[in-house]
């Protein structure tokens, strides 16, 4: 299979998805929309296998890498201003501190596993002291933002 | 980083399709190497050089 029958497919299968699963969640038929979520993701990666061409090189991993990068930096402020803007108004509405209790813990995760995802990759094994340390503090954090959010 | 692949490719009468799958990367790369925007690692560019059938040194123009 070439790169662009593969991408038509993947855009139909997409697309497809997209429909179904957003009419099963409104129908409130939660097994028909994760069974389409795992097909979808079954037949994405079957078609990906079957492409013989070269698909990604190292530029377009380097390119990933800071597109990421961004994305992580780019949620993480846009994150902490909503935060801030929900717990200001949490007297008008006690439901916006629970999403600005989460935001925050979300936000602190995300880039705890983005410096975890970094160490191990960096460090190429998993058994360095500070690999642990900063699988040590996600653990933390990961407890601490479920209590938090449980307590509220 | 200047370099002389389109040079040395049309001299070799090789398409950039071409070298791109003998080198293991999209032609959209050898595009951006063609131009000199993109710095390959050291794996690449000594693929593209024995495509090429020259030494690193004579394909890239290092600038101090």
């Amino acid at each position: 299979m070439t790169i662009k029958k593969y991408n038509t497919f993947r855009m139909i299968i997409v697309i497809a998805l997209a429909i179904i699963f957003s009419q099963s969640i409104i129908y409130q038929n939660y097994f028909l929309a994760i069974g389409i979520l795992i097909i979808s993701s079954l037949l994405v990666f079957t078609l990906r296998k079957s492409v013989k061409e070269i698909m990604a090189d190292e530029r377009d991993y380097e390119q990933g890498g800071k597109a990421a990068m961004l994305a992580m930096q780019i949620y993480c402020y846009a994150g902490v201003i909503a935060m801030f803007i929900f717990k200001s108004q949490a007297s008008l509405n006690p439901s916006y501190d629970i999403i600005a209790t989460t935001l925050a813990f979300s936000i602190c995760i995300f880039m705890l596993l983005y410096s975890f995802i970094y160490q191990v990759k960096s460090k190429g094994k998993f058994w360095d002291k500070w690999v642990i340390y900063t699988f040590l503090v996600l653990l933390f954090f990961l407890v601490l933002g479920i209590l938090g959010i449980l307590k509220i | 980083m200047k370099n002389r692949i389109k040079e040395l490719r049309t001299k070799l009468n090789i398409t950039q399709d071409e070298l791109a799958k003998s080198v293991e990367a999209r032609r959209e790369t050898i595009v951006f190497l063609e131009q000199g925007k993109y710095n390959p690692s050291l794996n690449l560019a000594h693929k593209v050089a024995k495509k090429l059938k020259v030494k690193i040194d004579d394909l890239f123009i290092f600038e101090e």
